[in-house]
Parts: structure tokens; C-alpha cells; sequence
């Protein structure tokens, strides 16, 4: 009962005891360390992507584990005693099957292989609905129900030559649809999608559309080849159109309804913002009127990832960071991946006013013709990605080996990511292939820092 | 239902890293690789007894399909668990290829997808290891082999087995003795060589910067364990006072998937699975080299939440009713040993260099 009784006490005073050190310990030039503001946290190993908030107050915490049970927990076929709804058609069970320890998932590591968190988002080259299929390939069928196909994968190498003569390879992977169960449109337009980590979400949703959209520079009027698009979407909750910020296209514009997407595209859980099945009007379609998951419970899923911490960079001090970073600001990449953002009012008040270390503008930039996927969503064309956050990005293979980088996984480390930026991205690309291969490393020390 | 993180240790890891991530204290570093080799061989040695009672547990099925005697359930039955018990002490380390590779679902999901294994059973589809390896996880593993062994009631018969029911039972076994030897093989130095990350952390480990962050999830695995017998486990069938919440009910093998998850911590702990290790190097040694009192402290802790959780009378079902206060002791000692795990132990590894 001591001890019980003592750390209740610490519960109680975390937050005082953050702030204190906060004021005591961080050297002024050296506060890039809090890249979450008062949430950032500071594991380095494996599990840097699970734990919440650290100025989370105590009733958040109980909540936050509560939601995080729910986030594991897997999902059967209905009728069931317990945890019900899922399918009839689906990518994955649970949400903590593609988003591995909330980070990101492997590719395919063979055509069909069940296991991947990859997925495939279906459409025409003017429509995000492919007929008899919807916006999404669903993999796998709840018994008595046909998948709707299975990925295929296959890879090739190209090599890559820097100005110094060295070379590297980099690879491209070629997404197909195997044993569809209707034959597939000729109109098909795939993209694949990575499923991403899930930490910082509630950040970045509490930075105002003001300054995102202050770094908007749609027809490029300050000339430097970078003009970053807001996509406007349908917010479900609110009924109005609002910025675009999650997703690899920035195609929703809240974390509830984030979640509430996935649960009705992955999961086949119908919900309060999608009451209906993922596959409603295809003729390989069940399920009843019965919502699946209820408003509270989404609101759960939803808290749990805007509640987790955003881990602290790393060796900040040394010297080969500190001009990594210098050749990041050079080559302009802070362009895109904008270093400080702020946060506003937000319904939960440890994310609020916040300065905040992302390293994105959460805008649409068009990435050239070799990451293109040809697929327009919202406003974003198919040619356009948003710029994905980089704070954390170093500890993603720490925390899954198997996991990659950009929208398809192809990159297999942050070089190979570099190298395959283009549009847009040319500048800085070109930048880092001139750049001889000790100042290649500075820079990828600096990320791999992040 | 697992969860990552619990509420102690997110406080424990969040309170004192953030205050010491820009310290420097003079405190010289110590070569912590024979602790973290002996805790890798208990995790090794483990999955290889996970590995053989899985096996053991197919070759029993066989046999009850060939031969369908109540005899031959019997024999099916307790190789379950025999099976069990090795897992359920391998729970206070969920980390690496369990839970990387997708082979904690695989094996113990939970809930079983009662729909869709009837509506198998109900079907024509030869019911195969590869046929099972395609399909969720809660259509096989650990629980799903339970729920055919001994039935929604437990009470299930011979008589009362369908031969569909035989064929998904041994193809269910095959799958979880398949996949508990890939565990193994992963971790194994002569395959995955997984315990290598654990062994060379901070000397070129891909996982572990630093042998300090193999200790921490290590000793954060076992608060995570603790945290998940009192606060899950335990604590939801009985606080709802429902038993659809209870995860081994079908075979009344709950009360020793409590204790042997204390003994995971156990063995971590002391270094040592069945009785052998390297003792005098284990995580024990280190915190008594340092605390020589939270070292017996917690030794009694474990000890005491296993006794407290075997005193528990009958079923865990039926305790859940007719026994609440035993219950609630053996939920008591279990948090204690948690806290005393995240409130000390894991703050006295976080402050090492």
C-alpha cells in the first residue's frame, strides 16, 4: 500500500515535476530535443512509439490505457459473445496488425502474404471508386466471403549514381491485384499505401489551419519551385469542408475521423461516420444495419493515438547532426518538411499551444513521375503526396526492423527515400547527389537523428 | 487485449528520463553483456521447450483422431497444457519476433472466432496447416485448440466430437507447433539470430542502442506482464463478474496462466528456466549489487503472487463468484509486484550508466 500510495503520488504531480525539469535542464539553443513540446518523450528503443503523453494527467492516463487495450484488441465475426463486427470483408483484424508497436508495417514479403499492413487504394484515373470494388482492396473475408483480391508484389533495382561517381541502389516495387473476384476494370488505378505510425496525430491536428495554410504557396509566387497545396475535405463530424491532414494525400481532416475511416475500410467495423459496410453494393457483400462500433468506442481508438507521446531526437550535440542539419536547411528540404509548427486550442489541453518539431507542412506537393500514383483524392492530384513528418523517423527500424519509408515501403532506408524525391523535390535531391559522401552522411545522421 | 505500455512504467520511463536526458553524470559505465546473455539464454531456452510440448501436442492429436478414446482426450488435453505453460511463462518477454513477425496472434488470440469456425467445420474445405496459416489468428492458436478440447462448457466428450471437429483440431495443432518452432528458430544463434540484438546491445545491435535500452525493455516487459494478469487477466472477469471475459475459462487453466506468467517474471529475473542458468549473472545480481533490499523485496513479491494466485480455491470461474476475497489477495500481490517493478526496479535501471 506504500509503495501503491507513493506512485499515485507521482501520478499526481507528473506534471509538475516534467515542467521543473524542463526549466532546469534545457540549454535555450538546444530545444529542437522537444520535438512534442510538454508531450515528447524519451525511450530510444522499441517500444519509443507506445507510451503516452508525458504531461498526460492522470484520468488521460487511465484512459489512455484503456484505449490502448482496445488498439490490440482483434475483432471476430458476428454473432459473438465478445468483440464482434468484423469484416465481412477486411484488411486486418486489429488495428495494432499494420500499425506494428504504432509504427509502420512491412511490404509484402511475397505476393498474397496476409500478414503485411500494406494496402491498396483502388480508383480510376478521374474516380476514387473502382466499380465492384470501392476505394480500397479489402484482402481477407470473414469465413464464406471471397477477399477481393490478393496484392501482388514485385521488385526491381536501379542504380543510382552520385557527382562524386559512387553508386548505390535503390529499389521500386510493382504493386498488382492477383485472384480478384470479379475481373478488375481496365480503368483500375492502384495505390498503394503504407500503413504509417500512429504517434503525434493529436499534434498535429491541434495546429491551427491558419498556419498550415500560411505555408501554402499554391501557384508558387515566391518562385522557389515548391508550391504546397491544402486539399479540402468533407469533415463527417462537422458537416462542412475542412483542411486535409492525415493520410498519405491529407484526405482527413481529423483523427476521429482517421480512425473511423480505418476502422470502416480495414476492419470492416461500420461506425457513426461510416454506418455502412465497406462493401456495400458489391454482390459479395453481408452484415446487418448493425453498427459495429459505437461513437464512444471510436472516440477510445481515437484518444489513444492522439495521446501518445512523440519521442525526442537524438545525439543533438553532435557535431556531425549539427551540420547534417545545416545541409538540411541548405538543400532546402525544411521547405516541405517545415521544422516548427504550433499548436492551437484542442479539446485535449496537454496538445494545446505547443511549439512542436514535426518537420512537415502537412500540404500536397507534387513528388514527380516516379512516386506518382495517377489517382486523384480530394483535391490532391496523382501526382501529389503530403509531406510526411519526420520526428521519429530515425527510430522506425528500431522499433520494427522490417519496416521501410515512402507511401509503397520501397525505400529501404532514408538515402534510398532521398533518392527517390523528385517534382517538387528535385532541388533538394539534386542538392544531396552533389554533395560528397562525408556530407551525405552528415545529413543522414541528422534525420536518422530525428 | 495486450497492452504496450502500462500506466507505472509510462510514468516511471517518462518522470526520470526526462529529467536525466541531459545530464552528465560522471557515474562510470558498467559492462552490463553477461546480464543481458543469461536473460537472453532463459528467453531461448524458453521458446525451445515452447517449441518441443507444441510438437508433442500435435502428435497427441493425431493419435485422438486415429484413435478417439476418452483416454487419448485426456492425453490431448494436458499436452495442451504442458504447451501452455511455456508460453505463458514466455509472456513476461513479448518482444522481438513475437511480436514483429505476427506469431503472438498466431498463436494466442483471443477471442476465439467462434462464427467462423462453425462456419468451417460446417463447410467442405479440407481443413489443412496451410489452410489454417492463411486464417486469422482467432481461428487457431492456443485458444481455438482449447475451445474444440473442451468445449463452450468444458465438459465436452469424445462422443461429442465431429470428425470435421478431429480434422481441424490436429491441422490447429500442426499450426502452432509450426509456428512455435519458427519462434524458436528466430531467436535461435544457428537461425533468426534474434538474441544476438539482446547480447551486443550498445555493440552493434540493430535493436538496442545501448545495453542500458535492452534493460529497460526488459524490465519494462515484465512490469507490462504483471500490469496485464492484475488489470486484465484477473481484473476484468472479475470486476464485471463475467466469464466471456475470461481467457482460459474453457480448459479452467486460468489461475495457472496467472502463475506462470508470475514465473516468467520469475525466471527473467533470477536467470534461470527449469532450474538452470546462469545465476550469478542475472538481472537479480545486478539490482543486488545495487539495492541489495529491493533485490529480496522483489524475490518475495514474485513468490508471493504465485502463492497467493495457486491459494485461490477451485476454478478461476468459479472464485470469480464464490471466492472473491482470495481472489482480490492474489490481484493485490500481483499489482504490488508491479509496482514494486515499475516504482524501483525500472527507475534503478533507468539511473544506471
Amino acid at each position: 500500500m506504500k509503495i501503491l500510495s507513493t506512485v499515485r503520488f507521482l501520478i499526481a504531480s507528473v506534471g509538475i515535476s516534467l515542467a521543473a525539469c524542463h526549466s532546469s535542464v534545457e540549454p535555450q539553443e538546444n530545444n529542437w530535443t522537444y520535438a512534442g513540446g510538454e508531450t515528447t518523450v524519451f525511450s530510444t528503443g522499441p517500444d519509443a512509439y507506445t507510451l503516452p503523453l508525458a504531461n498526460l494527467n492522470k484520468d488521460g492516463l487511465q484512459k489512455h490505457l484503456e484505449a490502448d487495450a482496445m488498439f490490440a484488441q482483434q475483432f471476430v465475426t458476428e454473432p459473438a459473445e465478445r468483440f464482434g463486427g468484423l469484416g465481412p470483408i477486411f484488411n486486418q483484424n486489429a488495428c495494432e496488425s499494420c500499425h506494428i508497436r504504432n509504427g509502420k508495417s512491412a511490404v509484402p514479403a511475397y505476393s498474397g502474404d496476409p500478414s503485411s499492413g500494406l494496402l491498396l487504394r483502388l480508383g480510376t484515373e478521374s474516380s476514387e471508386e473502382l466499380p465492384g470494388f470501392g476505394n480500397q482492396l479489402q484482402t481477407k473475408a470473414v469465413f464464406g466471403f471471397t477477399p477481393e483480391g490478393k496484392i501482388s508484389i514485385e521488385e526491381r533495382e536501379k542504380i543510382v549514381r552520385f557527382a562524386d561517381g559512387m553508386e548505390t541502389k535503390i529499389r521500386e516495387l510493382q504493386y498488382g491485384i492477383q485472384d480478384s473476384y470479379i475481373p478488375l476494370p481496365a480503368s483500375t488505378r492502384i495505390s498503394p499505401r503504407m500503413a504509417q505510425a500512429v504517434y503525434g496525430l493529436g499534434l498535429l491536428e491541434a495546429v491551427p489551419e491558419e498556419e498550415i495554410l500560411a505555408l501554402a504557396d499554391e501557384n508558387d509566387r515566391n518562385g522557389d519551385g515548391i508550391s504546397g497545396r491544402p486539399n479540402w475535405v468533407w469533415d463527417k463530424q462537422q458537416q462542412s469542408i475542412r483542411l486535409g491532414r492525415f493520410g498519405w494525400k491529407a484526405a482527413q481532416p481529423s483523427a476521429l475521423q482517421q480512425s473511423a475511416a480505418a476502422a470502416h475500410n480495414d476492419m470492416g467495423l461500420s461506425n457513426p461516420l461510416f454506418p455502412e459496410e465497406n462493401c456495400t453494393g458489391q454482390n459479395n457483400c453481408g452484415g446487418d444495419e448493425k453498427m459495429d462500433i459505437s461513437n464512444e468506442e471510436l472516440e477510445l481508438f481515437t484518444f489513444y493515438f492522439q495521446t501518445l507521446g512523440v519521442p525526442a531526437p537524438r545525439n543533438q550535440n553532435s557535431n556531425k547532426v549539427k551540420q547534417g542539419r545545416l545541409l538540411f536547411f541548405e538543400a532546402r528540404c525544411n521547405a516541405c518538411h517545415v521544422p516548427t509548427l504550433h499548436t492551437g486550442p484542442h479539446p485535449i489541453r496537454e496538445l494545446a499551444y505547443q511549439t512542436i518539431h514535426p518537420y512537415t507542412d502537412l500540404l500536397l506537393h507534387d513528388m514527380g513521375e516516379d512516386l506518382a500514383d495517377h489517382r486523384p483524392e480530394g483535391k490532391a492530384s496523382g501526382r501529389e503526396w503530403r509531406t510526411p513528418p519526420l520526428w521519429g523517423i530515425g527510430l522506425t527500424q528500431v522499433v520494427n526492423p522490417q519496416a521501410t519509408f515512402l507511401h509503397d515501403g520501397r525505400a529501404r532506408t532514408i538515402e534510398e527515400a532521398i533518392l527517390w524525391h523528385g517534382g517538387e523535390a528535385e532541388y533538394s535531391k539534386q542538392f544531396y547527389m552533389k554533395l560528397p559522401k562525408s556530407e551525405r552522411e552528415k545529413l543522414l545522421a541528422f534525420v536518422e537523428s530525428l | 487485449m495486450r497492452r504496450k505500455i502500462s500506466l507505472f512504467a509510462a510514468i516511471a520511463v517518462l518522470l526520470l528520463s526526462a529529467c536525466k536526458s541531459s545530464s552528465n553524470d560522471p557515474q562510470p559505465s558498467m559492462n552490463h553483456e553477461p546480464v543481458l546473455t543469461t536473460t537472453a539464454q532463459v528467453i531461448l531456452n524458453t521458446y525451445q521447450d515452447l517449441s518441443q510440448k507444441a510438437a508433442k501436442l500435435q502428435e497427441t492429436t493425431v493419435l485422438l483422431r486415429q484413435v478417439p478414446i476418452e483416454a487419448h482426450l485426456e492425453l490431448a488435453r494436458q499436452a495442451w497444457r504442458e504447451a501452455r505453460s511455456p508460453w505463458e511463462q514466455s509472456e513476461g518477454f513479448l518482444f522481438g519476433p513475437v511480436d514483429q513477425e505476427g506469431l503472438d496472434p498466431s498463436l494466442d488470440s483471443w477471442p476465439v472466432n467462434v462464427s467462423d469456425l462453425q462456419a468451417v467445420l460446417n463447410s467442405s474445405h479440407t481443413i489443412t496447416v496451410e489452410f489454417l496459416q492463411q486464417q486469422e489468428g482467432t481461428l487457431k492458436g492456443f485458444h481455438t485448440i482449447e475451445y474444440l478440447l473442451w468445449g463452450e462448457d468444458g465438459k465436452k466428450t469424445v462422443a461429442d466430437f465431429s470428425d470435421r471437429e478431429f480434422e481441424y483440431l490436429e491441422a490447429c495443432a500442426g499450426a502452432l507447433a509450426q509456428d512455435a518452432a519458427r519462434l524458436y528458430e528466430l531467436w535461435s544463434p544457428e537461425g533468426g539470430n534474434y538474441i544476438s540484438n539482446v547480447i551486443n546491445a550498445g555493440k552493434g545491435s540493430k535493436v538496442y542502442v545501448s545495453q542500458k535500452a535492452a534493460l529497460e525493455e526488459i524490465v519494462s516487459a515484465l512490469g507490462v506482464i504483471a500490469d496485464e494478469v492484475a488489470n486484465g487477466k484477473i481484473n476484468e472477469p472479475f470486476s464485471q463478474k463475467d466469464l466471456t471475459l475470461e481467457e482460459s475459462r474453457f480448459s479452467a487453466n486460468s489461475k495457472n496462466d496467472f502463475a506462470n506468467n508470475m514465473r516468467s517474471i520469475q525466471n527473467i529475473y533470477l536467470g534461470q528456466y527449469e532450474g538452470e542458468g546462469d545465476t550469478a549473472n542475472s538481472l537479480s545480481a545486478l539490482v543486488s549489487s545495487l539495492d541489495a533490499s529491493l533485490d529480496t523485496r522483489l524475490k518475495e513479491h514474485i513468490q508471493k503472487a504465485i502463492d497467493d494466485i495457486e491459494a485461490i480455491p477451485g476454478t478461476f470461474s468459479e472464485a470469480v463468484f464464490s471466492h472473491r476475497a482470495e481472489v482480490q489477495k492474489a490481484q493485490q500481490s500481483v499489482r504490488d509486484l508491479q509496482d514494486l517493478i515499475e516504482g524501483e526496479v525500472l527507475p534503478l535501471i533507468n539511473s544506471i550508466k
